[in-house]
């Protein structure tokens, strides 16, 4: 086991990891030299060298059934930094360079430079920004040291926040703003427990830190200030404040990539510390904690889903509330029982078949959007008849939120289920079930009314859409209900490196 | 009980190619729907997707499993006995409720919502019968629920609160049992997801009873159970009639299918046995009492079917009671024979209509056969159905309390026929030009001859002693009810007919009241929340949750 960090050295196949974090660099940095035309296709280009490098990595850690290293330099930690990829590092970096590509092809209808035309300042910054956010979730998927996550972490908010405000207007300004200023106060939280781990223990390293860390004061303070500072950027309820605004007003290929990817990413780190670093008996109770929030946010964010009046919020809301799903994880995956694999798995599987299904239902509401000249839900009638494809893409998306067979959904919740029930607490078993029967709710608000013949001839005609954002639209939420579909063997990627054996082997 | 619909040709074993090809139909069709290219052969599409299906019943029953082994969740479907019965008349039903549709809908079917819908719901209604796992029937049962929605919504154009009302019962009842599902599995030998092994461990399982009555209210809201039963008179009435058709004799049955394969046979559970049987015996008679005061045709057969469902129900309870497989055979022939009638009950009201007053009267008779089949009139598929059912339900309490049910039945059913004959007489001018006659008629009367034929066919090769088809003793006892029924009706129709009206859906009416209050609770949600999204609420927030999280740990030292 690759917990003992003392030992920790590049394995076979390593140079990957810093391949696929250098790569988007590299091409932002050349966009800066190219400009314009160019800088569309090496960022298209590039997504499609990404999808390749992170399936490598996938492909590699499946065959050696164990977590990727890479040690910078060859200098072991605590003199060098690793970067490390197991079975979860791993599906999170295919599926954000599948998402990322993905958006990228469908901003190529409001963010394509076209020929001769001159060069505008949002196309410019959507490209550059596309490919810092990708670099710095891979980043944080693949980083093992607390100080280069801090980093990763910092310019994922410094790349996610413009991507808000693209469209320049006040409003989106203003949510902007708001999330920006609430990720520096997470920022800030964050740093300031790593500073106190590295104080305490003399270590950054995720591996040392979790061989050295005791529940003593220093520790209980430090991680407390990370997992705030997290759960602030994660948005998790009651610290959504800055999310539906900034996700409902963002260009939809930009919600898509934060809705699906941006918000997964400091969830992720709350796992590592959790359940990498800090020693298990320290995160049984935080756990309770951390999903009676998650719950709360189930509730909340699907009752508050429910009662949007536009589209874009209500999708921004549900992720709020899809969100919550995560921090289940917690109690339900934490000890040495026979039901913590079980909740690993499904963890994982939320989050990538949330990614998918939120991609592709952002994607569809700005296809609907384009067609109606509006996303007022009210005004949905015969939309079905007009946009029909953009209505089964989310209809798709949504079966994976609602849980509904065969998605990649139903398998996640599925497996939380199966560990809440058999781990006896029915509480969050009950949630679960609601979330989904509120999930199916806000779906068929939209669905219902879109299937509906149009009461009056609209006033305006359609618009026409793109035939390539429809089928890119379609594709990701076909990948979420088709996840459902997966080999068995992927129960057993997904565990490799996890962090359960440190608690008691599974299966 | 080893038989089948026929005996398993002794040639045969191609059983699960032949599974497989009755699911891939619906699935290949509702792929070709999105080409516009195919769009003119839609229509056929809908006759004909469910005949694959119908080819399984036949020859694939007890004839090897269909496994799929290479996903997270594999999936087996197999076709056991009372599979394969259910699936043969729903196939049958299907194919001719969507023969009938081309003829009576030439505009919807042209709609491709509307066909997708179909063959969604068909393709959950075909699984649903051979899902032997819990994630494939659970996939089939949401398949065979949920896009019904669409062919209830489609020919109304103010069915919002109709469909609200169905996909809010439709989606409870999937509540229900996922986490059934759930902890049913959980107790099954390696978490094993075959029904079979869940249901087998069930007994001795610590969530037994958790387990058995989230088990009963899931299917219950499917089969209309009291007080799931609020869904099923809008929906029927709002939905087309081949719909309407397809929804009453054989989605509902995918309710009848989940009570059996999933509640234990073996166990002699008191508890919920005798709560099902209450529930199901109240559904029984209450169902006759509302729908003889409804003036709608389609909306008494939705009764008629609350009705009936609550006799199939209270059956499987004593079932449940005594611990007795006896009753789910039973139940499974009642609930297919009852899903032919009440499938040709609905079809003949758009033959009815077609055929004005000025014409023919023929129809006429085939109705009333159909319609007091459903009371048991010998020597129709009805009296075998009661035959059926007589064994699990015993000559006590229950026993009489199910002839009292057939005469409630005659006297809903002569009802019926009243208002068939005032709606006959509105519809008439409608209708008179229409040339659709004939495709009409003969789906109609191919399921009335099933109504007759299938009961008899399966009982000749089930029973243990088919001399009881030639039973007078038998004859007099299923007749006597049906003729005290049309006495009965005789006297008192007319007055029943001035009789004041229920809502539709009885105490669905108190619902809107219900959701106001909850939505009341919604807007204090949504205000805490606006709370929440205060900029100094949120940061204090943020300081106190890292504070709790620090102040557990130093505490808990």
């Amino acid at each position: 086991m690759l917990m003992a960090s003392d030992g920790l050295a590049t394995t076979s196949a390593g140079f990957l990891l810093p391949s696929i974090i250098m790569l988007p660099v590299g091409a932002m940095l050349l966009a800066f030299l190219l400009g314009g035309r160019r800088t569309v296709l090496t960022a298209l280009i590039v997504t499609a060298v990404g999808i390749a490098l992170a399936a490598a990595i996938a492909f590699v850690v499946w065959q050696e059934d164990r977590a990727l290293v890479y040690v910078v330099g060859g200098w072991a930690p605590p003199l060098g930094v690793a970067f490390r990829a197991d079975g979860f590092s791993a599906i999170m970096l295919v599926a954000t360079a599948l998402i990322v590509s993905a958006t990228g092809w469908f901003a190529l209808d409001s963010f394509g430079a076209t020929k001769g035309a001159p060069e505008t300042r949002p196309t410019f910054a959507f490209w550059t920004l596309l490919l810092s956010v990708w670099a710095a979730l891979n980043g944080v998927f693949l980083g093992w040291d607390l100080f280069n996550l801090y980093v990763a972490l910092e310019m994922l908010t410094f790349a996610a926040v413009p991507l808000v405000c693209l469209d320049g207007r006040t409003a989106t300004l203003t949510a902007a703003l708001r999330y920006l200023l609430f990720a520096l106060l997470g920022s800030a939280l964050y740093l300031l427990g790593a500073t106190l781990l590295y104080g305490a223990y003399g270590a950054l390293d995720i591996g040392l830190l979790s061989a050295r860390v005791r529940p003593e004061p220093a520790a209980w303070v430090a991680l407390a200030a990370m997992t705030a500072g997290l759960l602030a950027k994660t948005a998790l309820f009651p610290l959504h404040l800055w999310l539906p605004p900034a996700h409902a007003g963002a260009p939809p290929p930009a919600s898509a990539m934060l809705s699906a990817l941006v918000v997964k990413a400091s969830f992720f780190l709350v796992l590592r510390l959790w359940l990498n670093l800090a020693p298990s008996q320290m995160g049984e109770g935080i756990a309770q904690i951390l999903a009676a929030m998650g719950a709360g946010a189930i509730i909340v964010g699907s009752v508050l889903a429910l009662r949007q009046a536009r589209l874009k919020l209500l999708i921004a809301y549900s992720t709020v509330a899809q969100l919550g799903y995560l921090f289940l994880v917690f109690p339900l995956a934490a000890g040495a029982h026979a039901w913590a694999g079980s909740a690993w798995v499904g963890g994982a599987l939320q989050a990538v078949s949330h990614a998918f299904a939120k991609a592709a239902m952002f994607l569809s509401a700005g296809l609907i959007t384009k067609a109606l000249g509006h996303d007022r839900i009210a005004e949905f009638r015969g939309l079905g008849r007009i946009a029909a494809p953009a209505v089964v893409a989310f209809g798709l998306g949504g079966v994976s939120l609602m849980g509904l067979p065969p998605s990649g959904g139903f398998t996640a919740k599925w497996l939380l289920l199966t560990a809440a029930i058999e781990s006896g607490q029915w509480a969050w078993a009950l949630v679960m079930a609601v979330g989904g029967l509120f999930a199916a709710g806000y779906v068929y608000r939209v669905i219902a009314p879109a299937l509906a013949p149009a009461q009056t001839p609209s006033p305006a005609p359609p618009t026409p859409v793109s035939s390539r954002g429809t089928a890119l639209a379609l594709a990701l939420a076909l990948f979420a209900v088709m996840l459902g579909f997966a080999p068995p063997e992927l129960f057993g990627f997904l565990k490799v490196g996890a962090p359960l054996a440190r608690h008691g082997s599974v299966e | 009980m080893n038989g089948s619909l026929f005996p398993p040709l002794a040639t045969f074993g191609h059983g699960p190619q032949t599974i497989a090809i009755a699911l891939a139909t619906p699935l290949v069709f509702l792929l070709a729907c999105a080409s516009p290219r195919l769009r003119a052969l839609r229509p056929g599409i809908l006759a004909l997707a469910p005949v694959p299906a119908l080819a399984a019943a036949v020859l694939a029953a007890d004839s090897g499993p269909l496994v799929l082994d290479q996903m997270l969740f594999p999936a087996v479907f197999v076709l056991d006995p009372p599979g394969a019965l259910l699936l043969g008349v729903s196939a049958l039903l299907w194919a001719a409720a969507g023969a009938y549709a081309i003829a009576f809908m030439r505009d919807e079917t042209e709609n491709a919502w509307f066909v997708a819908c179909w063959l969604l719901t068909l393709l959950g209604n075909v699984g649903v019968f051979m899902a032997a796992d819990v994630a494939s029937f659970y996939l089939a049962f949401a398949l065979v629920s949920l896009p019904a929605y669409g062919l209830i919504v489609e020919r109304q154009r103010e069915a919002d609160e109709v469909g609200r009302l169905y996909i809010s019962v439709a989606l409870l009842g999937e509540a229900f049992l996922i986490i059934a599902f759930a902890a049913l599995a959980l107790g099954a030998p390696d978490h094993s997801l075959l029904i079979s092994d869940g249901v087998g461990a069930l007994a001795a399982s610590p969530w037994r009873d958790a387990t058995i009555g989230l088990l009963i209210a899931g299917f219950g809201a499917k089969i209309g159970v009291i007080p799931f039963h609020v869904w099923m008179p809008s929906s029927y009435r709002a939905a087309s009639i081949p719909a309407a058709a397809v929804l009453s004799g054989a989605a509902v049955n995918a309710g009848i299918i989940g009570l059996i394969r999933f509640l234990p046979w073996d166990g002699a559970i008191a508890g919920w046995g005798n709560a099902l049987v209450a529930l199901g015996m109240f559904g029984a008679f209450y169902g006759v009492a509302i729908g003889l005061t409804q003036r709608n045709a389609k909306t008494i057969l939705a009764y008629s079917s609350i009705s009936q469902m609550g006799l199939v129900a209270a059956t499987l309870g004593a079932g449940l009671l005594a611990g007795t497989a006896v009753a789910a055979s039973g139940a499974a022939l009642y609930a297919a024979h009852h899903g032919l009638a009440k499938g040709g009950l609905f079809l003949s009201i758009g033959v009815v209509m077609t055929r004005g007053s000025g014409r023919s009267a023929w129809p006429i008779p085939f109705v009333l056969l159909l319609a007091l089949s459903l009371a048991g009139l010998p020597p129709t598929g009805g009296a075998l159905a009661k035959l059926a059912i007589k064994e699990p339900l015993g000559d006590g309490v229950l026993g009489a309390l199910s002839t009292l049910s057939a005469i409630a039945t005659t006297l809903l059913m002569l009802h019926f026929l009243l208002r068939l004959r005032e709606t006959r007489a509105a519809c008439s001018e409608k209708y008179a030009r229409e040339k659709f006659a004939t495709g009409l008629i003969v789906p109609w009367l191919v399921v009335t001859a099933a109504s007759v034929a299938v009961p008899a066919a399966y009982f000749w090769e089930t029973a243990p002693d088919a001399s009881a088809l030639f039973d007078y003793r038998q004859f007099v006892e299923f007749l006597w009810p049906v003729i005290i029924g049309a006495l009965l009706a005789l006297i008192s129709l007319r007055r029943i007919g001035r009789a004041p009206q229920a809502p539709e859906g009885d105490i669905a009416a108190f619902l809107p009241r219900a959701a106001k209050r909850i939505g009341a609770i919604g807007s204090y949600i949504e205000w805490t929340e606006s709370v929440t999204r205060n900029w100094p609420v949120a940061a204090a927030t943020l300081l106190a949750i890292a504070t709790t999280l620090a102040g557990i740990g130093l505490l808990d030292r």
